[in-house]
Parts: C-alpha cells; sequence; structure tokens
C-alpha cells in the first residue's frame, strides 16, 4: 500500500475515534422534562402569550435537553370540579413513566389541581406557579417544593395612571361581565376603586350585551373613561370571549377604553398599567430554569410581578394623549414605522452609496487639481526655460558674431601692415639692388614667400570665416557646367602642371549653395593638383552619381595619398600631414569644404592609402531642408 | 609732375598705403598729381575745392574703411552730386564682404578692386587702372 494511502487512513481512524468518544461522553446526560399545566384552553390569548415566553425563557436558561409538554385544562369554561379524578388518572398514566423535573402550573385552578392531588401526581417533583391573584393562595396549601408568581393588582393604580394621562375626567365606565371570573374581579376593582367614590362618577355597566355596550359607549358624555374588567359571559348566557367584545366596542366608544392585561393590547384600549403575561411567563421561567439547575423551590419564595405601563400609540393619537405625559418606562406598541425605520436599509445603503460617490468624486477632485497644479507648474517651467533658451540663444549669437566680426577684422587689418613688408622689400630688391649682396638679396626673397604664405592664410581664414557668416542660397546646379569651368580654371591657374583632368558627371544635378559648392570642389581639385605634383603622371577624376536621396560627388587623384587612420583628421583646420617645404598649405582648405558641405545638410570625408592615391567624397541631399527659391 | 594734368584722388588713411600707391603709380610712370584724403571728412571736403574751381580728379581711389566718414558714405554724398558723380570711383580695399561689394555697386562705384598684398600684383593692378580710366575710358565732358 504507498505510504500516502497508510497516512490517510490513519487520520481517518483517529478522527473516527475522537468523534466516537465525544458521542458517548454526551449520552449519559438525560433531558429535563417539564410540564406545563395550563388552566385554559390552548387558543386563549393571555396564554398563549405566557406560553410563549416560558417556553422562551426556560429554553434560553437550561443548558441541557428539554422535553416540554403541555396540558389544557379549559377550566374557564367547563368546570373541572365533577371529573377531577379522571384527569388526575389521566395525566398520572400520561407523564408517570417520564420522571418529570418539574410542573409549571398556570392560574389558580391548574395550581389547585397539582396541590389537591399532590400525592399521586408526582409528590416529589418541583412545582412552579403563576398565577393572577394573590388572594388565590389564601385557599389553597402550598406545601414544601413549591414556588411561583401572581401579577399584582392593578386597578387602581391603573386608574392612578388613567387620571394623570386625562386630569379632567369626572366619570368612570366600569364594564363587567356576570360569568363566574367576571363577578369575582368586578368585586375586586369595587373594592379597589373604594377610595374615589365621592370624587369621580362610576357607572357599572354589568352583564351588557355587546350591542348594547355599542350603543352604551357611543353615547357616553365628556370627561368619561372606560375601565375594562372581564366580560366573560354576559347576561344572555354569551360566552364572547373578553378580546372578541374589546375588539367590537372599542372602535364605537366616544370615550377611551383602559384595559387590563397585555392580552388585550392593539384591539382598540388605550393601555394603561397592564398585567403582562409575557412577563409573567418570562418570571415563571426563569424560576424553573433556577430549578432545573438545581435550585430548591424554598430558596425562591413567591413573590408578586407589577403590572407594566404599556399604551397603543394609535389609541393614544385618537384620544389626543401625548407620549411624553407616559410615566417612565412605558412601552408604547403599534407605533406607525417611521421612514427611518420603514427604509432604514435602504437609507443606509442610499447613504453609503453616496458617501462612496462622493469620496471618490472628492478623490477625482483632487486628482485633477494636482494634475491641473502640476501641469500649471510645467507650464511655467517650460515657459521659463523656452525664456531662457531665447535669451541666452541671442547672448550666445551676439557672442558669435562679435566673435566672428573680431576675427574678420583681425583678419583684415593684418592685411595692410602685410602690404608694407612686402611693399618695401619688393622696393628694396628693385630700387636698391646694387647695395644688396647676395645673401641679402636672398633674404628679402624669403620675406617675400613669407608674406605670401601669409597671405594666403589670411585669405582662408576669411573665406572661413565668410562661410560661417554668409547666408545659405540653395540653388539648382547642373554639374557638369559648373565643374567644367572649375577645371578650366584650375588649369588656367597651375600651367606647369599637366594634370590629366577625367570628369564624367552623368549629367546629375543638386540643389546646393552654389558658392560653397564651387569651393568645396574647387579645394578638393586644388588638393589633388597639390598632391599629385610629384607623380610622374598626375590624374584627376572628378566624378558624380546620384543615389536614392543624395548625389555623391568625388575627387579622385593617383597623387601621394595618405595613411587611412588621419582620415578624418585632415578635415580639422589647421591640420597638414606632410611638411610645409613639400606640399606648401594653410591647412584650411578642407576645413572649408567640411564646413561648406555640413552647411548644406551633406557630408565630406576622404579614403585613401600611402602612396596609392586618394578619394574624396562629397554628398549632397538633393534636395534638403533649405527650400529651393525661385527668383 | 605735369600741372596740365588732372589729378588723381587717393582716399586712404594708411600712409604705407598711400606711399606705396604713389610708388605703384610711379613705377606705371603715371603723371598726373597725386591728390590725398586722409579721411572720409576730408576726402567730401575736396567738393568745396572742385566748387571753388580746382580741377575735378581723373578718378578717385577709395578705401571702405575710413575714419569719421567711411568710404561707403563718402560714395553715396559724391554720386548723389549731378556733376562730381561722373568722376568715376574705384573703390580699392581689402574688404571681400559680399555686402561691401553690393553696397559699393548699388551706390554707384565704377570698380571694385581688392588690395593686393603683393607689391608686384599692386603695380599690375595700378597699371591696369591706369590703362583703364587713363587712357582707354572716356567720361563726359562738363
Amino acid at each position: 500500500m504507498p505510504r500516502g494511502l497508510l497516512q490517510l487512513v490513519f487520520i481517518i481512524m483517529v478522527n473516527g475515534f475522537i468523534c466516537a468518544t465525544t458521542t458517548s461522553a454526551q449520552t449519559p446526560r438525560e433531558s429535563k422534562k417539564v410540564l406545563i399545566l395550563f388552566a385554559h384552553e390552548a387558543q386563549q390569548s393571555a396564554q398563549i402569550i405566557a406560553e410563549q415566553a416560558i417556553r422562551s425563557t426556560l429554553i434560553k436558561g437550561t443548558p441541557d435537553q428539554l422535553e416540554i409538554y403541555s396540558e389544557y385544562l379549559d377550566a374557564a369554561r367547563t368546570p373541572i370540579d365533577s371529573f377531577e379524578k379522571d384527569i388526575v388518572s389521566l395525566l398520572r398514566r400520561k407523564y408517570e413513566d417520564k420522571k418529570l423535573d418539574l410542573i409549571l402550573a398556570f392560574n389558580t385552578p391548574a395550581l389547585k389541581l397539582v396541590l389537591n392531588n399532590r400525592s399521586v401526581l408526582f409528590p416529589r417533583t418541583p412545582i412552579v406557579f403563576m398565577i393572577l391573584e394573590q388572594r388565590n393562595l389564601a385557599e389553597l396549601h402550598l406545601g414544601s417544593n413549591v414556588t411561583g408568581i401572581w401579577a399584582e393588582s392593578n386597578y387602581r393604580s391603573n386608574l392612578d395612571l388613567a387620571l394623570v394621562l386625562q386630569p379632567e375626567t369626572k366619570r368612570v365606565v366600569v364594564i363587567s361581565g356576570v360569568g363566574q371570573w367576571d363577578n369575582y374581579f368586578r368585586a375586586a376593582v369595587k373594592e379597589d376603586f373604594q377610595p374615589y367614590e365621592g370624587k369621580l362618577e362610576f357607572e357599572y355597566l354589568t352583564g351588557l350585551t355587546v350591542s348594547e355596550l355599542q350603543k352604551a359607549l357611543s353615547n357616553l358624555p365628556p370627561h368619561t373613561i372606560v375601565s375594562f374588567i372581564s366580560s366573560a359571559q354576559d347576561k344572555a348566557r354569551n360566552n364572547t370571549g373578553n378580546l372578541e367584545v374589546l375588539r367590537q366596542i372599542c372602535p364605537v366608544s366616544n370615550s377611551p377604553v383602559y384595559g387590563a392585561t397585555d392580552a388585550q393590547l392593539g384591539l382598540g384600549i388605550v393601555g394603561g398599567r397592564l398585567t403582562s403575561f409575557e412577563r409573567l411567563g418570562i418570571v415563571a421561567g426563569e424560576i424553573s430554569a433556577r430549578i432545573l439547575a438545581g435550585e430548591k423551590p424554598e430558596e425562591i419564595p413567591p413573590h408578586g410581578v407589577p403590572g407594566i405601563a404599556m399604551f397603543d400609540s394609535r389609541e393614544l393619537r385618537r384620544w389626543g394623549i401625548s407620549e411624553q405625559s407616559l410615566p417612565a418606562g412605558s412601552i408604547i406598541r403599534f407605533k406607525d414605522p417611521s421612514i427611518w425605520q420603514l427604509y432604514k436599509w435602504h437609507i443606509a445603503g442610499i447613504l453609503a452609496l453616496l458617501a462612496l460617490q462622493t469620496s471618490l468624486i472628492t478623490i477625482l477632485l483632487i486628482q485633477r487639481k494636482q494634475r491641473r497644479i502640476a501641469k500649471e507648474s510645467l507650464a511655467k517651467l517650460n515657459a521659463e526655460l523656452e525664456r531662457r533658451i531665447v535669451s541666452r540663444t541671442a547672448a550666445l549669437d551676439a557672442k558669435t558674431s562679435e566673435l566672428e566680426t573680431f576675427a574678420y577684422s583681425v583678419a583684415h587689418d593684418l592685411k595692410a601692415p602685410l602690404r608694407g613688408i612686402d611693399g618695401y622689400s619688393r622696393l628694396l630688391l628693385e630700387d636698391h639692388f646694387t647695395s644688396l649682396n647676395v645673401e641679402g638679396r636672398s633674404f628679402l626673397q624669403t620675406i617675400h614667400s613669407s608674406v605670401e604664405e601669409m597671405s594666403q592664410l589670411i585669405d582662408d581664414l576669411l573665406a572661413y570665416s565668410r562661410l560661417e557668416r554668409r547666408d545659405f542660397n540653395p540653388d539648382h546646379i547642373e554639374l557638369a557646367p559648373l565643374i567644367s569651368r572649375l577645371v578650366a580654371q584650375k588649369n588656367r591657374e597651375s600651367i606647369e602642371s599637366n594634370v590629366d583632368f577625367v570628369v564624367d558627371v552623368n549629367g546629375s544635378s543638386v540643389v546646393a549653395d552654389a558658392n560653397g559648392l564651387m569651393q568645396s570642389l574647387g579645394n578638393y581639385i586644388d588638393n589633388a593638383i597639390k598632391f599629385t605634383r610629384k607623380v610622374p603622371r598626375p590624374r584627376i577624376e572628378i566624378g558624380a552619381k546620384e543615389m536614392e536621396s543624395t548625389c555623391l560627388l568625388w575627387v579622385k587623384d593617383n597623387g601621394i595619398g595618405f595613411d587611412p587612420k588621419y582620415g578624418d583628421r585632415i578635415f580639422d583646420i589647421f591640420q597638414r600631414l606632410n611638411q610645409p617645404e613639400d606640399y606648401p598649405g594653410t591647412g584650411v582648405g578642407l576645413a572649408i569644404v567640411r564646413k561648406a558641405v555640413e552647411r548644406m545638410g551633406g557630408r565630406a570625408w576622404a579614403e585613401g592609402k600611402p602612396m596609392e592615391g586618394a578619394t574624396f567624397y562629397l554628398e549632397i541631399p538633393k534636395s534638403n531642408g533649405a527650400t529651393l527659391t525661385n527668383e | 609732375m605735369n600741372e596740365d594734368l588732372n589729378p588723381i584722388l587717393i582716399v586712404e588713411d594708411r600712409a604705407t598705403d598711400i606711399d606705396l600707391t604713389k610708388r605703384a603709380f610711379a613705377k606705371r610712370h603715371l603723371l598726373n598729381p597725386i591728390q590725398v584724403a586722409r579721411d572720409g571728412e576730408e576726402a567730401l571736403a575736396y567738393m568745396d575745392r572742385w566748387r571753388a574751381g580746382e580741377p575735378l580728379p581723373v578718378f578717385i581711389l577709395l578705401d571702405l574703411r575710413l575714419p569719421k566718414i567711411s568710404g561707403l558714405e563718402v560714395l553715396r554724398e559724391l554720386k548723389k552730386h549731378s556733376t562730381y558723380s561722373r568722376i568715376p570711383v574705384i573703390v580699392l580695399t581689402t574688404s571681400a564682404e559680399d555686402h561691401d561689394v553690393e553696397e559699393a555697386y548699388k551706390l554707384g562705384c565704377n570698380s571694385y578692386i581688392l588690395k593686393p598684398v603683393e607689391f608686384n600684383k599692386f603695380i599690375e593692378v595700378a597699371s591696369q587702372i591706369e590703362v583703364y580710366w587713363c587712357a582707354l575710358n572716356t567720361t563726359p565732358t562738363t
């Protein structure tokens, strides 16, 4: 078996073992079993509220598994005295094997049933009760292992509250039925309202049918309030039920109706200090959870649970009662949800989107501003740079022009004394010939040739300088006539040389500065003549070839040539490769060529080998940047 | 010097150049008396002397680079005048500047000659000037 697979099997086995041990550790804890015995039928509203509160509180407060059983005695409609034994026997048989941990009795009939049959119905199981009237405990013997709560009587405090909210009240209409419980509650209320007799006018509407109540309530005099006690049964023996009665009478009443319990809230009562079944259920659930956790019922003495001031927002509005006048801690139900409550998440979402959008826009605006600032400063910098370039260029131009003028003037003025030197040395030679010996005459000859050399140098410098300053005038030039004119001129100038000129320019033409081209080719030819002087059969070829965008010209000689490593240096000003005695020259001629050609946008270079002749090239654009002027 | 011959006016600031010019003409056996103006102002002052009856020169040798008033200015003044504009003016200068040559011809100079450095060539130039302007050329008589 591969090693990886073995590892996998091992891991699975170990995990399986851990899972098994965890499960087996949990199994010994048995679930807690609770029986809730309700006095009323399952659908009784108050009881439903209480049951929900009990169950949720119990589940929340008990870490163990819970099994909750509910039994509904329906004792209000069918009093259980006559078949109590049957019920007890049924309950006993039903729950004997369950081993109940707790019995929760809701309301007096249920409590009475368990207490009366304690010996049969699970004597060791703790009992938690939840009843409405403390005085009902008087006729019961609680015994041990029993605790519970009751609802504190609210009738009086309810009236107190009503009078605070509606201080102008003069009359109180008390509604009650004629059922067993109705009579019981009415008696209690009468007792509670005793202190108000004389101060307020009380009217007891007892046992009226719904329609009678509707009629009565719609015709109440001003400054009246209605106190609804209970109306389980009317004098016509209708068991309409409190909640249904309220649902039908409240809408037609012309005075506010104060109720008794939170089960009635929402049916049209204003509210009041109400017995809260929810609160009772929670408290009973909490006590039950404590006992299930191990506390003894004796450690939790029975106690009352006060009512809670609760109101129906819609009714408050209907009767013009401000929420501000309600006691602190009042619970207001059925509030119209505000726009905020209704659309809280929409609004939050929209706000979040808006915030996001705003921040994005802000970021974009900031970025845009930063970019604009950067752009502006760049533009400013550019402008400043431009301005500086312009001013420096102008300064430089002025300096260059000054320098050129200076060089030119110097060259010019150098010629005047030269003329003096030559003139007078020549006069000396001619007019005082006899007074001079041979050596003196040869000195004067040397002076003369020195002057000649210097004069040539100055002329070349002037030409070079003039090239710099002269305007460049491009012109369409046919090469053949230009070169034959040049050759003729050069032949004339150097009669003693017997150079064989070979010209073949193939009818080429260029766009160039005529003076510059003439001077360049002239200097090339001069150069070729000079360096072929000592060759037996001097020969100079002049050629041209039109290329794609340029015209190539060359002057080829069979002279002494040159070392190729100096090929580029010979174009530098004052650069010479030979002794002036052998090949006199100023070293400016080729510099002039290069400058002239570069001004035309072309280039000049040379190829050669010692004693094998040289070829000097000119490459000129056919139509260069300088446009042809048609004059 | 032959008193009957009209003079030649040399407008030149350099003493050696004046002397060499005179000697060059002398070598060519030119007999005309030589007058000299050492600057532009002196040159223009000759106009008053001509007005007073002094004989007009056969030609004027004019240098361009002169103190006080430039050779081109002198040329302009001369050529403005109805009579004196007929006097041939030969610009003899070291300047081979295009604009000098152009300007001089525009103003009406009759010839523009570069001053050679070598004396032999100078003599040659002098000789040619003499042959052309004194022997061949005809100017209208006043």
